[in-house]
């Protein structure tokens, strides 16, 4: 859960808008500005947040928020 | 056998007859015989060995990835990927690159005329869906297909075999793999599309090709307005020609009750390039989109927005290389790349400067971004279309020549802004004949003022227009399948005459052979 909540802190920074709210199924779609060319934007920032890399597969693999979070909370277990 | 002409109308007859006479777990063998025979039809036996080599690659490197661990994937996406590049290199490239060494040194073995002309329709559009399945199960998005018929349908399947759309594995592989069935709705609606195809290629694109192809063909005989009529009508031309394809190709695999992607949603009317591309041939701009862009610009991230341009460039670059190997579709996939880098970049200081001019929901704004958007894509069209690079070249610098911006300008300023003041009603006069006479000393050779274009032509191209406006506009408020069944079948009868007469089929029966243009790629 503090995962969602620290993602949501940079979804919000990122893409200029206070009043995003994450859930797991969230996707693309659901957050104005969230496109292709942003997205990575996005994923630089997670990364820098978290102290986490990720390979360019599983960026690539992410269907959703709550795949990123899972994918985020596996890098800082392992 | 093209799907305009009459061989074709009996070949699909006869397939939905022999179609409707196999076991539902058979029919894949009919539709794959068909789309082999299909193929064959084109009479250039080395294509079907370009397919079968694509089949065989696609369908192994897929099954052995699949039996591979997830993180040993990599060597078979990898050699598949160029596996089927270098067939695609071979196939569609070999001919052209023949010519450019045989052009270039006459003395040197055969002479060009001596070559067999290669065609190699269809090879770009298989050999990259075969690289998208691939792709697809690396990214494990899809499972492998275990079943070589089903796979070898996948590829093949008549309606898309020669220009597409582009399937990706998820969406057709279910389809084909399962009872394949047949639905009246779905084929009474492919029937519809298809007719509405075959209009918008016969009746509106190859109509504009009169007007299009003799500009094109000499550009050097024209200036100023004639050129920018010759691109916009260029412009429709191609879509209506592509789009009609594509309904076409829906409309056929609907027959047999499968659902094709769609490719085109109304792009012209598009705000943005890149919206432009997200409704322009969408199966392939998602293909670049997905399989170039994406993994470029992720792995390229650290370079912020450098990355992203160059990300880009190479993108669009690939774009134009995957139309041909020329200066023309370098130019226009660049001139993409620069076009997205820079909407890019500047986006944020547009929303700024929209949000401050209480602008953000003007429809003012909205009219003028499809009016550059439209304009943007037109220019890049010149080079796509251009029979040679320096042609494009002359084109692009010749637009306003002889339309005198300045004089035009200076026109406006003398007799607008003094007319009410010092004038009187003898200079607007004056000034309406040299505003005509700047406009019109460019546009006299132009096909339809040079009699060259029949005057009736226009009339049928203006109506067609008309009717595909307000029938997409009508077909939205309320659905055809609802109308009442005489309104229907008198609207079909109707339509049917005007496909007949629109043609010309009575007095030029040659003309209805005419080749799409995205054969060529």
């Amino acid at each position: 859960m503090a995962t969602l909540q620290t993602l949501t802190e940079v979804f919000r920074d990122v893409f200029e808008d206070d009043s995003i709210e994450l859930r797991p199924q969230t996707t693309a779609n659901d957050v104005e500005g969230w496109d292709s060319l942003s997205h990575t934007i996005m994923i630089s920032a997670v990364e820098l947040k978290f102290g986490v890399k990720f390979s360019t597969r599983e960026v690539m693999r992410l269907k959703n928020v709550g795949e990123l979070v899972q994918l985020i909370d596996s890098k800082r277990a392992g | 056998m093209s799907f305009t002409s009459p061989a074709f109308f009996l070949f699909i007859t006869a397939v939905l007859l022999v179609y409707a006479f196999f076991s539902r777990r058979r029919r894949w063998i009919v539709l794959l015989v068909a789309s082999l025979a299909f193929y064959a039809s084109l009479q250039a036996p080395y294509l079907l060995v370009a397919l079968a080599a694509v089949t065989l690659v696609s369908y192994l490197a897929g099954r052995w990835m699949g039996r591979a661990a997830p993180e040993q994937r990599r060597p078979y996406l990898v050699a598949g990927s160029l596996l089927n590049l270098a067939i695609l290199l071979i196939f569609r490239y070999l001919g052209e690159l023949i010519q450019l060494f045989s052009g270039a040194r006459p003395a040197a073995g055969a002479a060009p005329a001596d070559m067999p002309v290669l065609i190699s329709v269809g090879v770009s559009f298989y050999a990259f869906q075969g690289i998208s399945y691939l792709a697809d199960i690396y990214l494990e998005t899809i499972e492998p297909e275990p079943h070589l018929g089903h796979f070898a349908l996948f590829m093949a399947f008549f309606p898309k075999i020669l220009q597409g759309p582009i399937e990706r594995g998820g969406d057709l592989l279910p389809q084909l793999t399962g009872d394949l069935t047949f639905a009246e709705s779905s084929a009474s609606a492919g029937l519809r599309r298809f007719g509405w195809g075959l209009f918008k290629k016969l009746v509106v694109a190859d109509r504009l090709a009169l007007l299009v192809n003799p500009v094109f063909g000499s550009v050097h005989s024209y200036t100023g307005l004639s050129l920018i009529l010759a691109v916009y009508l260029y412009a429709f031309e191609l879509y209506f020609d592509f789009s009609g394809y594509t309904d076409m190709a829906l409309g056929l695999a609907g027959l047999f009750n499968i659902r094709l992607v769609e490719n085109f949603n109304q792009p012209y009317l598009a705000r943005s390039i890149a919206e432009f591309w997200r409704r322009w041939h969408m199966s392939f701009s998602h293909w670049i989109l997905d399989y170039i862009f994406k993994p470029l610009q992720i792995t390229w991230r650290r370079w912020g927005s450098w990355g992203v341009t160059a990300a880009l460039l190479v993108a669009f670059l690939a774009s134009g290389l995957w139309h041909g190997i020329s200066w023309g579709f370098v130019t226009w996939g660049l001139l993409y790349g620069i076009y997205m880098a820079v909407e890019w970049v500047y986006a944020p200081w547009r929303k700024k400067l929209y949000r401050r001019l209480h602008l953000e929901k003007s429809w003012l704004v909205k009219v003028w971004q499809v009016f550059l958007t439209f304009n943007l894509v037109c220019f890049a069209w010149i080079f796509f279309r251009a029979n040679s690079f320096s042609d494009g070249l002359y084109m692009a610098g010749s637009l306003f020549s002889g339309v005198h911006v300045f004089s035009c300008a200076r026109l406006v300023a003398k007799y607008w802004v003094y007319l009410p003041v010092f004038k009187g009603v003898v200079d607007f006069q004056h000034f309406s004949s040299a505003a005509g006479q700047v406009c019109t000393n460019t546009l006299q050779n132009f096909p339809v003022f040079q009699g060259q274009f029949a005057s009736e032509n226009v009339g049928v191209l203006l109506a067609s227009l008309l009717l595909l406006a307000v029938a997409s506009w009508a077909g939205r408020r309320l659905p055809l399948t609802r109308w009442p069944a005489g309104i229907r079948w008198a609207g079909y009868f109707t339509f049917s005459m005007w496909v007949l007469f629109g043609l010309g089929i009575l007095e030029n029966p040659g003309q209805i052979f005419s080749q799409f243009l995205y054969f060529k790629f």
